[in-house]
């Protein structure tokens, strides 16, 4: 699984770069931030910026997906310690993704 | 698109180089996107960081398949350094790009002494570690090579099991490796590394192979902050990343063909210049 996801994406990332290069975008101009609420519209309309964001939230969602992963292991191992420190782990993740939304806001 | 390409050719350099030699790609993407683009360092760190996911799951199945890897120290260690980079991730943002550039400087200079020192100390241990994709060469690890897997000497007994040890110290490092990492956009390995071998008693194929898993959890943690605080440039993480991923393949594949010492030597030499270039943009 989490090699798909690795896969998944490099090709979101490579339509995003080869859109890119057919727009004639050069890495060095000015980037569109990332706005989740847009994201859907940016696709249905083929714009790079769309493919890079998802090809950017899917690589650093793959470590995350990981430690879920190894806690639900480890919870049908019954090893309970290692559940707590991967739902711990994740508390942490959470904990700072509040904070630089509330830092934005 | 030339500019593109040359990211992506940077990047691929960045990754192979990193496989090669045991590193994540932050050491050498950092001052690429720096000095080579001009990107504003904080930028830079953002996109490193994600090239640092992207080198971390590149190789994580080959981790996973050989069992190498202590995954309860690991993921234990890891909650501490994911701690570590919540607060470097926070503090990035306030601290001027000048000092950020000064402690980039600071840990170039320190990861080429280390590989200098190792291979002064003893000029070719040429062991199986050495040659596996999976390990940080002892040079790198600043670990001695009489200590890093050479044939048995009493010291170190790779089929012997292993007790961990001064766990206190390894979670206060990791809390600094995990700080380190999100300030300068590294997967933190170059810390945790010596930190689980030397001060911990992990044997380093498994501190290599542990660490290697886990600095994509380090990465991410901090990643996520940035992404939010517009601190990744899509444009410039795109190829980038991109080539990241086929230079750490590459190099995982092609890892035992490769004369490494050849490798490190030209390696200790960039990491002097550049140091030297960040140092000179740290001063300003």
């Amino acid at each position: 699984m989490l090699k798909v996801m690795t896969y998944v994406a490099v090709g979101l990332l490579l339509v995003g770069v080869l859109a890119m290069i057919m727009a004639r975008i050069s890495p060095i101009d000015a980037w569109p931030a990332l706005d989740p609420g847009a994201l859907p519209a940016q696709l249905v309309a083929a714009t790079p910026v769309a493919f890079l964001w998802l090809g950017l939230l899917a690589v650093i969602a793959t470590p995350i997906v990981r430690v879920i992963a190894a806690g639900v292991a480890y919870a049908s191992g019954g090893e309970w310690r290692m559940v707590a420190i991967s739902i711990a782990i994740l508390a942490v993740i959470i904990v700072g993704v509040a904070s630089a939304v509330g830092t934005e806001a | 698109m030339l500019v593109g390409l040359l990211m992506l050719m940077g990047g691929v350099a960045a990754g192979a180089f990193g496989s090669l030699l045991g590193l994540g790609g932050g050491v050498l993407i950092v001052p690429l996107l720096t000095l080579g683009f001009g990107l504003p360092l904080r930028d830079a760190v953002g996109v490193s960081l994600v090239c640092v996911i992207m080198t971390s799951s590149a190789a994580a199945g080959v981790y996973l398949e050989r069992h190498v890897a202590n995954l309860r120290l690991g993921m234990t260690l890891e909650l501490f350094t994911a701690l570590g980079a919540l607060i470097g991730g926070s503090i990035a943002f306030l601290l001027d790009e000048r000092l950020l550039a000064l402690l980039f400087a600071g840990l170039l200079a320190y990861v080429a002494a280390t590989m200098v020192r190792a291979a002064l100390r003893a000029p070719a241990v040429r062991t199986a570690v050495a040659r596996d994709p999976l390990a940080v060469p002892p040079e790198v690890a600043g670990v001695p090579p009489e200590v890093a897997g050479a044939p048995p000497s009493g010291l170190v007994d790779p089929q012997a099991g292993y007790v961990v040890g001064r766990f206190p110290t390894g979670i206060a490092g990791s809390v600094g490796a995990g700080v380190v990492s999100a300030l300068l956009g590294i997967g933190g390995g170059i810390i945790k590394v010596p930190l689980m071998h030397l001060v911990m008693g992990v044997p380093l194929r498994v501190a290599t192979a542990t660490s290697n898993l886990m600095i994509g959890i380090t990465a991410a943690a901090s990643a996520v902050i940035y992404l939010l605080r517009g601190g990744i440039d899509p444009y410039v993480a795109g190829p980038t990343v991109i080539g990241v991923f086929v230079g750490a393949t590459l190099g995982s594949r092609l890892g035992h063909r490769v004369q490494v010492r050849y490798l490190q030597g030209m390696f200790v030499v960039v990491l002097g210049y550049t140091a030297i270039q960040m140092l000179l943009r740290a001063i300003g």
